[in-house]
């Protein structure tokens, strides 16, 4: 007779930036399923997903197939991919095809099927996955978990908006990765929020040399990679090294929670009259706004070959041009060296800091 | 006592340039020649040329600066105080002597890069992302190909009766997006300006006259040494450091599936400086610190 010592199901998510800290807590607490939380990914994730994916799938594909072989590899029974509003919508129908391929026998679930359907069918997938369900525990499991997130976002902001003027060297980064590993570990409500309040008291309290005219910076782009710092090489990271104040509207809480599409589209009215894609809105209007709010200069980060991104481009031109605010247009596929890219990120620090100087 | 003279070295992928200023910014000395694959080689041939011409009497280095692609392993071999990007090397370098200049066409071996300048500073900029093409690299290429040298290439190509047409995608000199930003007067560099068929192409297409300055070449190495100057974080420079042993070595670390590729590099023997991990764990930055201990 086999004995089992575990029975709940091992699943696996994509890697995604910190989010899976709060899929782990959803995963975990809410689904009463097992979580294959994932070390953060290396060169051999870029290269696994590079080598099974079609060679015309943007970065985002091949990084979250990486993810998922690594997942399987590390003994996942559930594999789920995410569905989205532009090609991601088909990455799960094809992602499951090549695992499949490969000869992995795993389950794979696919949420696009279920994104769009009732809510009896999430239910029903739910009580697949863990046939003992508590629904109340997972309805309270899906508040926290998204709570989670918003910590995570409102932290994560405040990092990149201070680190860059620490006066201590490494300060920052101490309080914000002490945060990041008590997110891992909360196993409730209560330990989320007090990491939470313990983080924010803490880099509030840190001592900031901020110049007189600090150079300001603000990040817009695709959803996948603007947000996942591995896809993005640590763009936000290198800045705050250089000296810079970063920010970033694109993230989770703003995209999902606070600010709709129909309700940003009438603010860019003058720029654009329709939405030309999944996040092209988002990536119009907080750049018209960083224009708008005085910041010195604009990154645009894109996936190579990402339509929808590559669509706001002529329209970021045009607030480039009106507003006098140079704007940085970064394309990233699977390149794994940061030469370039530091290359460009130190002029363009260097540009906007000489530029104050002189012209203020 | 000696007057102040400073330092600047841009090793690019092609060439490697190298210039000494006094304190009005005049050239004291200058020398260019080609990197071939040799950073650390070129660099001490590019120290040797300027010792020769420089009135060692007279002038003292105070400080270095080094730019361009091999700027930091570079920049440690000599100990220079400022390591900076070509980008703002080239903008400073230009607009320090071209005080009117609007616009800054740079094409070197492998990047091109258009940078527009307000009020003389550098206010937007634009570089070739994902590929070389349409940069000296192709000229070269096609001129190795042609049997001819790429010196005389421009000057071939302005005999030319009738333009030949070449798969245009792959050799488009400037994004299209970029030309719109162009505005007068424009300053042309970088070794692909020696190139007079491609000036002529500029002028013709942007309808407006291109300037080249005959030391548009050194330009990236000028800005350098100015940036040098207004650093004033003086250490006197020696030329001995062209005559000095150096070495570099590459070392995979193993610690995780990334695998960086760290380069040591060692001055007699012993250790100065390292980089090319990406985490802490790539370790071999404590040792030096035990070393200098």
């Amino acid at each position: 007779m086999e004995i089992k010592f575990d029975e709940k199901k091992k699943i696996a998510f994509p890697r995604f930036n910190h989010y899976g800290y709060a899929i782990r807590y959803l995963v975990e607490q809410g689904l009463g399923a097992q979580f294959v939380q994932l070390p953060p990914p290396t060169k051999e994730t870029s290269e696994l997903g590079s080598r099974y994916s079609p060679d015309y799938a943007c970065a985002p594909f091949k990084h979250t197939l990486g993810s998922l072989i690594e997942a399987v590899e590390a003994g996942a029974d559930v594999l789920v991919e995410t569905g989205g509003l532009c090609r991601l919508d088909y990455y799960g129908a094809l992602q499951k095809e090549i695992i499949r391929e490969l000869g992995y026998t795993c389950e794979f679930v696919n949420l696009a099927e279920y994104m769009g359907g009732k809510k009896s069918g999430w239910l029903k997938l739910a009580k697949h996955l863990n046939p003992k369900l508590n629904p109340a525990r997972l309805m309270a499991g899906v508040y926290e978990g998204v709570k989670m997130a918003e910590y995570l976002d409102e932290i994560e902001e405040l990092y990149f908006k201070n680190a860059g003027f620490e006066a201590e060297k490494g300060s920052y980064k101490k309080v914000y990765r002490q945060f990041l590993l008590e997110m891992q570990l909360a196993e409730n409500s209560q330990e989320i929020k007090d990491a939470y309040q313990k983080a924010k008291q803490e880099m509030s309290a840190l001592e900031l040399r901020i110049p007189g005219n600090p150079v300001r910076i603000g990040i817009v782009g695709e959803y996948f990679t603007v947000m996942d710092e591995y896809s993005n090489q640590f763009l936000q990271e290198k800045l705050v090294g250089l000296g810079a104040s970063v920010s970033r509207f694109m993230n989770f809480t703003n995209c999902h929670l606070r600010a709709k599409e129909s309700t940003l589209r009438p603010k860019i009215r003058e720029y654009a009259r329709y939405s030309m894609g999944p996040t092209t809105t988002w990536t119009v209007n907080s750049a018209l706004d960083y224009a708008k709010r005085g910041y010195d200069g604009v990154i645009h980060v894109k996936s190579f070959g990402c339509t929808p991104e590559t669509d706001a481009v002529p329209v970021l031109q045009n607030i480039s041009r009106d507003y006098h605010i140079p704007v940085l247009y970064l394309s990233y596929d699977m390149q794994g060296s940061d030469t370039g890219l530091d290359t460009r990120l130190e002029a363009f620090y260097d540009m906007l800091e000489r530029k104050k100087k002189v012209l203020r | 006592m000696k007057k102040k003279a400073y330092l600047g070295i841009d090793i690019g992928s092609i060439s490697t340039k190298g210039v000494i200023i006094n304190e009005e910014n005049e050239f004291l000395a200058e020398s260019y020649l080609w990197t071939e694959g040799n950073p650390t080689e070129a660099t001490r041939q590019v120290l040797h040329a300027l010792r020769e011409q420089l009135d060692g009497e007279q002038y003292q280095i105070v400080s270095a600066g080094t730019t361009g692609s091999a700027r930091k392993l570079v920049g440690s071999l000599i100990g220079a105080q400022v390591v900076k990007n070509e980008i703002t090397a080239h903008a400073v370098g230009t607009t320090t002597l071209h005080l009117d200049v609007r616009t800054i066409l740079e094409i070197g071996g492998q990047d091109s890069k258009i940078i527009c300048v307000e009020n003389g500073v550098a206010v937007d900029y634009a570089m070739n992302t994902l590929c070389a093409a349409g940069t000296g690299a192709f000229l070269s290429s096609q001129a190795h190909r042609l049997g001819i040298q790429v010196e005389e290439f421009g000057e071939i190509a302005l005999k030319a009766k009738k333009a030949a047409p070449i798969a245009a995608r792959c050799t488009v000199f400037a994004e299209s997006d970029l030309v719109q930003k162009i505005v007068a007067p424009v300053v042309f560099q970088g070794g692909v300006s020696k190139n007079a068929g491609v000036v002529h192409m500029f002028e013709e297409e942007l309808g407006m006259p291109v300037l080249v300055d005959e030391k548009g070449h050194l330009m990236g190495a000028f800005g350098i040494a100015i940036l040098t100057k207004e650093q004033r974080c003086e250490k006197e420079f020696s030329f001995d450091i062209a005559d000095t042993e150096f070495k570099t070595r590459e070392i995979t670390c193993g610690k995780c599936a990334n695998h960086c590729e760290i380069i040591c590099v060692y001055r007699d023997g012993l250790l100065i400086d390292s980089w090319g991990n990406r985490c802490d764990n790539g370790a071999v930055r404590q040792q030096k610190e035990q070393m200098g201990k």
